[in-house]
C-alpha cells in the first residue's frame, strides 16, 4: 500500500532523511520509532505531500507522491505533530470546514461528522470553541480531522501526545480497531506504544533506518533467543564454575549481587533445548535449588537503545 | 479549481475576522474616520459629492490594509494549520483565492457604511450618479490592490508583524511613486509615473472610467496573487 524507496530529504548539506526504505502492506500498522530529531516527522511530511523530497520514490496506493500529489491527498488522513486546529472555531464548524476542503459530498457531511464525533467521544464538546478545549481534546479534534473523509491511509505523528494515561489507552484502542481497514503509519518515541499497537516497526536514527521488522521478530532477532536468565540458591562462585562447564553453555555472567543465598546469572547458550536440561541437571546434581530459568528476549526498549546508541558507544 | 473549496476557505477566513475584536475595531475606526470626513466636507462645501470623502479616506485604507491582511497566511503557518491545507486536496490557487475573497468580503462590509452617506446625499441633494459610481470603482480597485499586496506579504513570513511591516513598506512606495516621478526626468520618470497608483486613481475621482486604468489595477492584483501562489507552492520544498 505504501512504498518508500531510497527517500532522501536534505536541507543544504544536511540530510534529514537519508535513503530511507520501507513498505507498509494494506491494512497493517507501522510504527516509526526514533529519538527526537531522527527524521520521523520529515518522512511523514514527505509521505503526506506537505514536503517535497530531494530524491527517492514514494508511492501510496500506486500513486506517486511527487507526480500525483493531488490523488495522494485525497487518500490520506494526516495528524501533524501539532494538531491543525483553529482556536476561534467550534468543533462542529471546524469539522464542517475540513469536510468541505476534503471533498466530502454535502449530503454525507453531517452524517460523517456525527460518526467521527462519536468515535472520538467529542459529542459533548461539539459546540465548544476549540481554543477552550484541553490539550487532550484538541488532539482528539486533530484525529477527528484526519479520520473525517474516511481515508485509506492514516499518517499520525505522535497521536498520543499530550494525552493522559486513560486517553492514551482509548486512542490506542481506537487505532487498533482500525487495523485491517486502514493502513496506518504512526510515529512515536514511546516504546510501549509500538509493542501494543503496531504490527511492524521501523527504527530511524539520524535520518537512517537502523532496523525494520515485525515487532516480535525484531526483539527476538536481536537477542538471538539464546540468552537465559538463571537464578540458583547456592554459593555463587561454585555455581558459576559449575554452570560454565555445562554442555551447550558459551558464557556465564553473574548479574547483581548474591542476596539471601540467591545468585543470578545471564547465560548465553548455543540455543539448543539440551542446554536448558543440562543446566537443570547440573543444579540438581549439586543439590542446589533452581529458582528461575527464563529465556531472555530483549524488550523493545533494549532493542531501541541498542540500535540508536551504537555509534556513540563505539 | 473548485468554487466550493474556495468558498469554504473564504467563509472560514471571514469567520476569523468576526471571531476576534480586530474585525470590529477596524470597522469601527473606519466608520468613525469616514463619518468624520463626510460630515466635515459636507459642512464646508455644501455640495453633494463623494469625491473628497474618498480622496481623504483612501489613506485610511492604506493603514487598515496590513491589519486585515497580515494574518491571512502568516497565522496558518505559525499555528500549524498550513499543514492541514497543504495536505488536503486543495491547490495553491484555491487557497489564495479563498483568502483574497475573504478580505474583499470584509471590505464590502466596510464599504457598506459609505452607502449611508450616499443615501443621505440622495435625500438632501441630487448627486450625479455617474461620477459617484466611478469613485466607488476606483476606491474599490485601489483597496483590492492593497489587499492583494497584503496577502502576498503575508505568505512571506509566519510572523504577522513582519508581514504587516512589509505591506506598509510596499503600499507607501506605491503611494509615493507619483512624487518620485515628478522629480525624475526621462523614461524612468515615465515608468514611475505609470506605476504610481494615484496617477491611475485620479481619473476615477474625476468621474472617468478608463479601461487602461482598470487594466493597471487588474494586473497588479493578478501579479500579487500569482506571486502568493508561487510562494505557497515553494513552501513544500
Amino acid at each position: 500500500m505504501i512504498e518508500v524507496k531510497d527517500l532522501v530529504k536534505s536541507y543544504g548539506s544536511l540530510a534529514a532523511v537519508d535513503h530511507v526504505t520501507f513498505s507498509v502492506p494494506k491494512g497493517s500498522i507501522l510504527g516509526l520509532l526514533g529519538p527526537n530529531g531522527a527524521g520521523k516527522t520529515t518522512t511523514m511530511r514527505v509521505l503526506t505531500t506537505s514536503l517535497t523530497m530531494t530524491s527517492g520514490k514514494v508511492t501510496l496506493d500506486g500513486y506517486d507522491v511527487a507526480e500525483a500529489p493531488h490523488e495522494v491527498r485525497k487518500r490520506i488522513g494526516y495528524l501533524p505533530e501539532v494538531p491543525p486546529i483553529y482556536p476561534d472555531m467550534d468543533v462542529i464548524s471546524y469539522l464542517k470546514f475540513v469536510a468541505e476542503i476534503k471533498e466530502i459530498p454535502s449530503d454525507k457531511k453531517a452524517n460523517r461528522i456525527g460518526e467521527v464525533l462519536e468515535m472520538l467521544d467529542l459529542e459533548a464538546m461539539s459546540r465548544r470553541l476549540i481554543g477552550h478545549l484541553s490539550l487532550g481534546f484538541r488532539q482528539r479534534v486533530g484525529l477527528a480531522q484526519a479520520l473525517l473523509h474516511d481515508p485509506d491511509v492514516l499518517i499520525l505523528d505522535e497521536p498520543t501526545r499530550g494525552l493522559d494515561p486513560k486517553q492514551i489507552l482509548e486512542i490506542r484502542k481506537l487505532i487498533k480497531s482500525l487495523r485491517g481497514r486502514k493502513t496506518i503509519i504512526l510515529s512515536t518515541h514511546i516504546l510501549p506504544e509500538v509493542s501494543s499497537t503496531c504490527d511492524d516497526v521501523v527504527i530511524i536514527d539520524q535520518g537512517r533506518v537502523v532496523a525494520a521488522d515485525s515487532v516480535e521478530n525484531l526483539s527476538q532477532r536481536l537477542a538471538g533467543g539464546k540468552t537465559l536468565e538463571v537464578e540458583v540458591k547456592g554459593p555463587a562462585a561454585e555455581v558459576e564454575k559449575a554452570l560454565e562447564k555445562t554442555e551447550g553453555v558459551t558464557s556465564v555472567k553473574a548479574v547483581g549481587k548474591e542476596a539471601r543465598g540467591l545468585c543470578k546469572f545471564e547465560i548465553v547458550t548455543d540455543g539448543s533445548t539440551q542446554a536448558r536440561e543440562a543446566l537443570f541437571q547440573c543444579v540438581v546434581k549439586n543439590k542446589w535449588v533452581l529458582y528461575q530459568l527464563n529465556p531472555l528476549g530483549l524488550s523493545l526498549e533494549d532493542v531501541f537503545l541498542k540500535l540508536t546508541t551504537k555509534d556513540s558507544a563505539g | 479549481m473548485n468554487a466550493n473549496k474556495i468558498w469554504a476557505i473564504a467563509r472560514k477566513d471571514i469567520g476569523h475576522y468576526f471571531a476576534s475584536p480586530l474585525g470590529y475595531v477596524v470597522l469601527a475606526v473606519f466608520f468613525l474616520v469616514t463619518g468624520f470626513f463626510f460630515s466635515l466636507i459636507v459642512e464646508q462645501t455644501r455640495s453633494a459629492s463623494m469625491i473628497p470623502v474618498f480622496q481623504n479616506t483612501i489613506i485610511v485604507l492604506l493603514f487598515i490594509t496590513p491589519m486585515i491582511t497580515m494574518r491571512l497566511w502568516s497565522e496558518e503557518e505559525k499555528s500549524g494549520t498550513a499543514e492541514l491545507l497543504r495536505t488536503s486536496p486543495l491547490t495553491a490557487w484555491e487557497i489564495i483565492l479563498g483568502k483574497y475573497l475573504a478580505v474583499c468580503f470584509f471590505f464590502l462590509v466596510m464599504l457598506g457604511a459609505t452607502f449611508v452617506y450616499l443615501l443621505i446625499m440622495m435625500l438632501a441633494g441630487n448627486p450625479d450618479m455617474g461620477p459617484v459610481l466611478a469613485n466607488y470603482m476606483g476606491y474599490s480597485l485601489s483597496a483590492m490592490v492593497f489587499f492583494s499586496i497584503g496577502l502576498f506579504a503575508s505568505t512571506l513570513s509566519e510572523n504577522q508583524i513582519v508581514s504587516a511591516v512589509l505591506t506598509y513598506g510596499a503600499l507607501l512606495i506605491l503611494w509615493v511613486m507619483g512624487a518620485a516621478a515628478s522629480s525624475v526626468q526621462g523614461p524612468l520618470g515615465e515608468v514611475f509615473k505609470y506605476l504610481s497608483l494615484f496617477e491611475h486613481l485620479e481619473d476615477f475621482f474625476k468621474g472617468v472610467v478608463d479601461l487602461s486604468h482598470v487594466f493597471y489595477f487588474a494586473s497588479l492584483i493578478f501579479l500579487s496573487l500569482f506571486f502568493s501562489v508561487k510562494v505557497l507552492e515553494s513552501k513544500r520544498s
